[in-house]
């Protein structure tokens, strides 16, 4: 039997299985991920990798019971349930894409924790950008100011204005005198 | 350029506002539902009690109310009996069904027995038709239309007006 057909037959006896696991045999039939986004157009994951693509998702998806938590972290059962289904799904052969693409369908973008780049959408992504930007352009716009500033004109007269610096003080000068003890 | 700087601050503060207006104003736990004006998910889950399969399909040419709802969740308690009492005046011409939302089978079986029992209770398989329908707490309900099609939801418990409401758009 050639590599080629050993894979075929594995994939067809996977998808058996899966179709058993969809509708058992008192015909209890759950919605399945086919309905709405169609065929696995992935390779089906086992072991670690499987592991950790689950754990990669779980944390991008928002948990619908919970305020503001990944179902990879929260302990919550609905949580629960959807990451064995991501992971389920990764296991039969969906894309990251496809399984976010399913979990949208039923949730809307309230289940992407990374809000995606269209619509209103785009002001969370281009906003703090745009302000940073601004930020920066400020601050060299102030950096240039100083240094293109005037050196101070009337400097010349300030060194020769009446000295208000305790060294030019008429008074501390006659102090000092009188205590290095020149009575002159 | 100070002038320019100031309007372009203006205005990247102004949309910062409106973001933080339209997002800070709204349920947290709100989902608006994109499966609204499209067919609902099909399912054939185990009614409780009497163990019989019942297909979301064989109610297509009649309007469904279609329920998620738990005991331990005491706003599925006070709609309880606008949804029997509707479902009870109705007769035939809507099918309403309920869908457990993890729960204990024996727990809805004393409920209903205690409570009132009008229509089919189904049990959700690990959640996955709660998933596939977006529900995002208890109670939640769905209006599908004749066609199959979901109409309308309802988060949180139902007054018979919201009921009558929702009820008349799947009747349409």
């Amino acid at each position: 039997m050639s590599r080629r057909m050993a894979v075929i037959l594995m994939l067809l006896g996977l998808a058996a299985i899966t179709a058993i696991a969809q509708q058992d045999p008192q015909g209890v039939k759950v919605p399945d991920a086919e309905q709405f986004v169609g065929k696995p157009k992935g390779t089906p994951l086992t072991g670690d990798d499987l592991t950790r693509k689950t754990q990669d998702i779980a944390a991008s998806l928002r948990c619908p019971v919970c305020q503001g938590l990944a179902i990879a972290d929260s302990p919550s059962e609905m949580a629960t349930n959807m990451k064995g289904q991501v992971r389920e799904l990764l296991a039969r052969g969906y894309t990251q894409e496809q399984i976010f693409s399913y979990f949208e369908r039923s949730y809307g973008q309230f289940v992407l924790l990374k809000p995606k780049f269209q619509g209103v959408n785009t002001l969370v992504w281009v906003l703090p950008v745009l302000a940073l930007a601004l930020g920066v352009i400020i601050v060299f716009a102030k950096i240039r100011n100083l240094e293109k500033a005037p050196e101070p004109k009337n400097a010349a007269a300030e060194s020769a204005a009446p000295a208000e610096t305790p060294e030019e003080d008429p008074y501390l000068a006659r102090v000092r005198k009188l205590v290095k003890g020149d009575n002159s | 350029m100070n002038r320019t700087v100031l309007l372009i601050g203006i205005v990247i503060t102004a949309a910062l506002l409106v973001v933080l207006y339209f997002g800070l104003g709204k349920d947290p736990q709100h989902i608006d539902s994109p499966l609204i004006g499209r067919l609902a998910p099909s399912f054939a889950l185990k009614a409780v009690g009497s163990g019989e399969t019942i297909d979301l399909a064989r109610y297509r040419g009649k309007p469904v109310v279609l329920n998620f709802w738990a005991t331990w969740c005491r706003p599925c308690w006070e709609e309880h009996p606008t949804l029997t009492a509707t479902a009870k005046s109705v007769g035939d011409q809507v099918q309403f069904v309920g869908v457990v939302f993890q729960d204990d089978e024996s727990k809805i079986v004393d409920f209903l027995r205690e409570r009132g029992w009008a229509y089919p209770t189904l049990v959700d398989e690990k959640g996955k038709t709660a998933i596939a329908y977006g529900v995002g707490g208890v109670p939640e309900t769905f209006f599908l239309d004749r066609k199959g099609n979901i109409v309308a939801k309802f988060e949180g418990p139902m007054s018979p007006q919201d009921l009558e409401v929702n009820l008349a758009k799947a009747m349409k």
